[in-house]
């Protein structure tokens, strides 16, 4: 019910959910990171 | 609480509550009551859904339970930010077209009236059953730090929510809860920074973490895929989305905080801050704690964190033994720690490993022997006990004021379902404009002292019993987030097919409940699909019954 109503901010709701979706992946890869690197 | 501690969380209370009900005043109409008049700019919505989603004992319990299992606990918030999303595109723009006060008022429009008063009962109950140990929770733990009277605590704390909320409505709320939130930043951040500057000499931040991370705390992420554990990607992932779908997109203490926009754009940024801004919230907290755990490495620890329960156990003879056994562990676990961050090889990891298995070992004795858990204990422990005075002053304010929004925000939002949903719809649908004013006031003055009413219950009943009650709350989800997926997204499905699956939704969630370990994040999953499918059944059921008769 995304056509008619543009986000705040980067033009489309695609771009918004493949932003949140690299958010996501980058988030879990630097806890991954952090957890290795402090886990003998 | 030193006399500058007494200042501080005074002054601290008094400036935020001024300030709220300065930005109230002048409130004419209902809707400038209860909406603020859909007036709200982004960044006052977007920590006003923080404050009330971070409770006093989320505050207390995150950083304690980072102590006792480590950060995975972070895992949790991973399906908000997708979440956030989804209600910015579905809920914000068909709520705001619909011109509703509450969410519920949406599902007459798309149903009928039984269906809406249905979910709003729902709501009522859920809330009615938590708003009591949203209050009681915190209280029983100052008044074991700090050695408060739990009555007085719980009246102090209760009074003060109620009289903002009654006299300025959701503006005053709203406002409040964004000067709670810039304080519990710096709060935090100050609490975080003596943290590290109380690790003893030649013991730096990653050492810390090292320490820490060996005895597997620094955990923020876990891959292993099992129904049966609370936090791990896959429940955060799938779990945590249904769980934030329903919290932040049916949940009328949420849904009327970005109902008060002044514009849909307004709304939806204040959800998208929360998408990026409450993971990294949450890590720091945990991370707060993490660094709380690395300090009693270096610092005797007392064996129980709860004091009340270590001193009426520290005259039995058995427990002289545990506590000595404790000292002796703890202090072969600092002698393996300094040996490890000296030269961290296979021999020393293990050998430290063992140190802290052991001293662990004797710690669940005591815990044991104390019958309960002192999770949310540990940080404010170490606060009154550790930091330099003033900072207890303003970690306090922030205890006090996360429990006062979180009050604040329910009892306004009970309040709005009880004036709108059912007294309007159903008893008073002709009222006027001021009737309906007067009638939110003591409404919210009704469930103020109900709050603290039960609250104060909480002392006859045990806390298990209390917690147990607040679970029960959140059993409901599953079937609110379902029945408003089929309203946004079913079509076809009309009022009968939708007000059923609900019901059979919800008998699902307390079968999984009841009758398996399934972890609680995967209940709203299992609601949130028996409705939607159970509907779906009953609505081709009925599409087919009039050319089979």
């Amino acid at each position: 019910p995304q056509q008619d109503e543009p986000p705040p901010f980067l033009g489309s709701w695609k771009r918004v959910y493949q932003a949140i979706g690299i958010y996501l992946v980058t988030v879990i890869v630097l806890f991954w990171v952090f957890k290795r690197s402090f886990t003998p | 609480m030193k006399t500058l501690d007494w200042v501080v969380l005074f002054s601290t209370l008094t400036a935020i509550i001024s300030y709220g009900l300065y930005r109230a005043r002048g409130q004419q109409t209902t809707s400038q009551y209860l909406l603020a008049g859909r007036t709200m700019p982004w960044y006052a919505m977007a920590l006003s859904i923080m404050a009330t989603q971070a409770s006093a004992i989320t505050f207390i319990s995150t950083t304690g339970q980072a102590y006792v299992d480590g950060m995975r606990f972070v895992q949790y918030y991973f399906g908000l930010p997708l979440a956030m999303i989804l209600i910015s595109v579905t809920a914000v723009p068909l709520f705001h077209r619909a011109n509703v006060y509450t969410a519920y008022e949406f599902l007459e429009k798309r149903f009928d009236a039984r269906v809406r008063a249905l979910v709003s009962c729902v709501f009522l109950i859920q809330r009615g059953l938590g708003v009591g140990m949203a209050l009681y929770a915190p209280a029983v733990v100052l008044t074991v730090i700090l050695g408060w009277s739990e009555q007085w605590t719980i009246l102090l704390m209760g009074c003060v929510a109620i009289l903002y909320t009654v006299l300025g409505g959701i503006k005053a709320v709203t406002w409040t809860d964004f000067q709670q939130m810039l304080v519990m930043t710096v709060g935090m951040i100050i609490a975080f920074g003596t943290a590290i500057s109380l690790l003893p000499p030649g013991v730096g931040f990653t050492d810390a973490l090292r320490v820490a991370g060996a005895a597997g705390k620094v955990n923020p992420v876990t891959f292993n895929f099992d129904l049966n554990d609370r936090y791990n990607l896959f429940s955060g992932l799938i779990g945590g989305m249904f769980l934030a779908l329903a919290y932040f997109g049916c949940d009328q203490s949420q849904v009327q905080r970005y109902l008060t926009g002044k514009s849909i754009t307004q709304s939806r940024l204040s959800l998208l801050f929360n998408a990026v801004a409450k993971i990294p919230m949450q890590f720091f907290i945990l991370l707060t704690g993490v660094m709380v755990f690395a300090f009693y490495t270096f610092q005797a620890p007392p064996v129980l964190f709860h004091a009340e329960k270590l001193t009426a156990l520290q005259g039995t003879p058995g427990f002289s033994r545990i506590e000595s056994e404790y000292k002796e562990k703890w202090q072969a676990r600092r002698l393996a720690a300094e040996q490890m961050l000296a030269a961290e090889t296979p021999e020393t990891v293990e050998r430290y490993r063992e140190a802290h298995r052991e001293a662990e070992a004797v710690r669940r004795e005591a815990l044991t022997a104390a019958k309960a858990t002192d999770t949310n204990y540990i940080f404010l422990s170490f606060v009154t006990q550790y930091l330099p005075a003033g900072v207890v002053g303003l970690v306090m304010a922030v205890i006090f004021g996360a429990a006062m929004s979180v009050i604040a925000g329910e009892i306004n939002s009970l309040a709005t379902v009880s004036v709108i949903d059912l007294y309007q719809r159903f008893l008073k649908p002709q009222a006027s404009d001021s009737h309906m004013m007067w009638a939110s006031r003591l409404l919210t003055l009704f469930w103020g002292l109900y709050a603290v009413g039960t609250a104060q219950l909480g002392k006859t009943f045990n806390l298990s019993l209390i917690e147990a009650v607040n679970l029960l709350g959140s059993l409901f989800y599953g079937g609110l987030l379902g029945v408003f997926v089929l309203a946004f997204y079913v079509k076809h499905v009309t009022a009968g097919p939708a007000f059923w699956g609900v019901i059979c939704g919800e008998i699902a969630i307390f079968a999984a409940a009841r009758y398996t370990d399934i972890a609680f994040l995967w209940w709203n999953v299992i609601g949130c699909v028996v409705v939607i499918v159970s509907a779906i059944i009953l609505q081709a059921f009925r599409g087919r019954q009039p050319a089979t008769s």
